[in-house]
C-alpha cells in the first residue's frame, strides 16, 4: 500500500473578488507515493505544487476526493485528529519560517512540547537532532544570527522532531546559493537514507531533482501531466506541456529564440540528436555522418547525468548533398531520436 | 513659587491619582484591546479562525467607536458608565470610560502588529500540529511582542493625555490639579508644575517601553 495516496482530489479557492472566477488550484489529481521514496514535484509557477503538498498535511482542505496518509484518512476528519496526523508529517519551507522569538533549541523543541513530551524526552531529542544537523553549538542562538543554510537545517531539525514518516519540502533550497543548496540536499538525502523518511520535494531547480529525487511528477494547470522515474521523464517527456517544462530546465534543447540565432550563424540543416544511455553512442553518429560525406558542426547541446545514467541533446549544423543528408538521417532514425529543427 | 509649596501634597496626590487612573485603564483597556485585536486578526479571511461575518462586525464596531474624540466619547458613554459603575462621575466612571476608549484604540494597534508576523511562521506552527489557542499564545504574541510593547507604551501616553481631559469634567489627577489650582487661580507656576510632572511621567514610561522592546527585539 502506498504511504501517501490521493484519489480524484480537487481543490478550488473562492474568487478573491466578487465576479472573479473560482480558482481550480488542483484539478482531479490521483497520485501514489511509496514509503522510502524521494518524490519530486515540478512545474511552472501557479501550477498547484504548493497546494498539492499542503493538502497532504491538511494545511488546506480538499474540495473533493480522498487523501490517505499511512492508512489514515486526511479528508473530512476533525481538527483534533489532523493535529495527530501532523506529528507524522514534517514540513520545511522556502523562507524557513523559523520562530524568530525563540532560540534554535526552542524552535526544535516546539513540536515536542505540542506533542506533550516530557522535559527529559525533549532534552534528549533536541540534543540528538541538533547533532544530526550539525548545529549543536548554535542551540542558544536566535534565527537572525544564522546563515540561510543554517536556518534551513534548523527547519529540518524542527520538522524531524516528532520522528515523522514523511517530510514535505516546498522549495526548500530556492532561497539558498548553489553551494549551500548542495549542503542541504546532502542532509535531505541522509534524512531519507539513514532515517528512512519519505520525502516530497517541490522544486523548479533541475539540480534538486537530479541529485535527490527517485520519482517525479510534472504539474500544469492543477493537473499532473506526467509522472514516473526521473530519468524517464527527463530524458523522454511524453506530454507536450512536460516537454515544454523539461526543456526549460534540461540543458541541450535550443529555445525558439536560440534557434533563430543559430539559423543566422549557420548555413545548412539544423538537426538535434537526442541520446539516452543504452541508445547507440554519440561516436557512431559522428562516424556515420563522416562516412556519408556529410560535414557537421556542433552548434548547441549538453549531456545530463541523473543518478549515473546519462542523456542529452546535441544539435548539429549539417552541410552536404541534401539527398545524402536525408537518407543518412533516415537510417539513423530507427536507432536514435533525430529531429530536424524547422 | 511660594504658591506651589503649600500645594505639594495635592500635587503628589494628583500624581498618584493619575497613575492609578491610567494604570487601571491601561490594564482593562489593554486586556480588552488585546482580545479585540486578536479577534480582528484571527477572524480576517485566510487567518486561523477566518470568518467574514464576525470580522466584518468587529471591524465596523471598531471603526465607529475609535475615531470619536475623547471629550465627546466621555459625554456619550456617561449613561453606560453610570449603569456599570453606579456613578456617572468620579474616578470609577472615568476609568471605565478610558478603558472602553482604550480598548478600541489598542485593538487596532494589536491587530496591526499581529499582521506583521509572517503567515509562514503561523503555517509552520500549524504544520507541527499546534492548535489555535496555542498558536496565539506561544507563537503569535511572542513574535509580535517587541512592537506590541511599543504600541502599549504609546497608548499609555495617550491615556495620560485622555485622563487629563477627563480631569476637566470631574475626574481627579494631574489634569484636574492643573485646572483647579493653576488655571482657575491664575497661577501659571502651578499649571507648569503639573506639566513638568506629566512630562517626566511620560518620559519615564517611554524609556521603560523602549528598553523592554529593545530587549525583546534583541537590538
Ligand atoms: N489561499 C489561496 N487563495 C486563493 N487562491 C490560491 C490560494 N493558494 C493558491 N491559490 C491559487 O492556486 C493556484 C496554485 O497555487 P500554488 O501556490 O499551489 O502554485 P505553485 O505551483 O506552488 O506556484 P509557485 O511555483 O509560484 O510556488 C494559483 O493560481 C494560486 O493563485
Ligand atoms: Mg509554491
Amino acid at each position: 500500500m502506498p504511504l501517501i495516496s490521493l484519489r480524484n482530489v480537487t481543490k478550488s479557492f473562492p474568487p478573491g473578488r466578487r465576479g472573479d472566477p473560482v480558482v481550480h488550484a488542483i484539478d482531479n489529481v490521483s497520485l501514489d507515493i511509496e514509503a522510502g521514496e524521494i518524490f519530486g514535484i515540478i512545474g511552472y509557477s501557479g501550477a498547484g505544487k504548493s497546494t498539492l503538498v499542503r493538502l497532504i498535511n491538511a494545511l488546506e482542505k480538499a474540495t473533493s476526493g480522498e487523501i490517505v496518509v499511512d492508512g489514515h484518512q486526511v479528508t473530512n476528519v476533525p481538527d483534533r485528529q489532523l493535529r495527530t496526523l501532523r506529528l507524522d508529517i514534517g514540513m520545511i519551507f522556502q523562507q524557513f519560517n523559523l520562530f524568530n522569538a525563540k532560540t534554535v533549541w526552542n524552535n526544535v523543541a516546539y513540536p515536542l512540547r505540542v506533542a506533550g513530551r516530557t522535559r527529559d524526552e525533549i532534552q534528549a531529542r533536541v540534543t540528538e537532532l541538533l547533532d544530526f544537523v550539525g548545529l549543536a553549538d548554535k542551540a542558544s542562538n536566535y534565527p537572525e544570527q544564522l546563515s540561510g543554510g543554517q536556518k534551513q537545517r534548523v527547519g529540518i531539525a524542527r520538522a524531524l522532531a516528532t520522528s515523522p514518516k514523511i517530510l514535505l519540502a516546498d522549495e526548500a533550497t530556492s532561497a539558498l546559493d548553489p553551494e549551500t543548496t548542495h549542503e542541504v540536499l546532502r542532509l535531505l538525502r541522509r534524512v531519507n537514507e539513514e532515517l528512512g523518511i519519505t520525502i516530497v520535494v517541490i522544486t523548479h531547480e533541475m539540480d534538486v531533482i537530479q541529485t535527490l529525487a527517485t520519482k517525479v511528477a510534472v504539474m500544469d494547470g492543477g493537473r499532473i501531466v506526467e509522472q514516473g522515474e526521473v530519468f524517464d521523464v527527463f530524458s523522454n517527456p511524453r506530454e507536450a506541456s512536460s516537454r515544454r517544462f523539461v526543456s526549460t530546465v534540461v540543458r541541450g534543447i535550443p529555445s525558439p529564440d536560440e534557434l533563430s540565432v543559430l539559423r543566422e550563424r549557420h548555413t545548412g540543416r539544423i538537426v538535434t540528436f537526442s541520446f539516452r544511455d543504452g541508445d547507440s553512442s554519440q561516436a557512431s553518429v559522428f562516424l556515420e555522418l563522416a562516412a556519408a560525406g556529410v560535414e557537421f558542426e556542433l552548434v548547441y547541446g549538453g549531456i545530463n547525468d541523473i543518478r549515473g545514467r546519462a542523456f542529452g541533446h546535441l544539435t548539429l549544423a549539417l552541410t552536404g548533398q541534401d539527398a545524402v543528408i536525408t537518407s543518412t538521417l533516415q537510417t539513423m532514425a530507427g536507432r536514435i531520436a533525430v529531429k530536424e529543427l524547422a | 513659587m511660594e504658591d506651589l509649596i503649600p500645594l505639594t501634597p495635592q500635587l503628589w496626590e494628583a500624581t498618584y491619582e493619575t497613575l492609578y487612573i491610567v494604570g487601571l485603564s491601561l490594564l482593562f483597556g489593554g486586556l480588552g484591546g488585546l482580545l479585540l485585536g486578536i479577534g480582528l486578526y484571527t477572524t480576517r479571511s485566510g487567518s486561523i479562525l477566518g470568518n467574514r461575518a464576525v470580522f466584518g462586525t468587529l471591524n465596523v464596531i471598531v471603526n465607529i467607536f475609535r475615531p470619536i474624540p475623547f471629550i465627546i466619547f466621555l459625554a456619550a458613554a456617561q449613561p453606560l458608565a453610570r449603569a456599570v459603575t453606579g456613578t456617572g462621575i468620579g474616578n470609577s466612571a472615568i476609568i471605565f470610560t478610558l478603558s472602553l476608549a482604550a480598548t478600541f484604540g489598542i485593538s487596532r494597534i494589536v491587530e496591526q502588529n499581529l499582521l506583521t508576523v509572517q503567515p509562514g511562521v503561523i503555517e509552520a506552527a500549524r504544520s507541527v500540529g499546534a492548535g489555535r489557542l496555542r498558536i496565539i499564545l506561544t507563537i503569535l504574541i511572542p513574535e509580535a511582542l517587541g512592537p506590541l510593547i511599543l504600541g502599549y507604551t504609546f497608548i499609555f501616553v495617550a491615556l495620560v493625555d485622555m485622563s487629563a481631559v477627563a480631569g476637566s469634567v470631574g475626574g481627579g489627577g494631574l489634569g484636574n490639579f492643573a485646572i483647579q489650582y493653576g488655571y482657575r487661580q491664575f497661577n501659571p507656576v502651578v499649571t507648569w508644575a503639573a506639566v513638568i510632572v506629566i512630562v517626566l511621567l511620560v518620559q519615564a514610561v517611554q524609556l521603560l517601553g523602549n528598553v523592554l522592546a529593545r530587549r525583546v527585539l534583541r537590538r
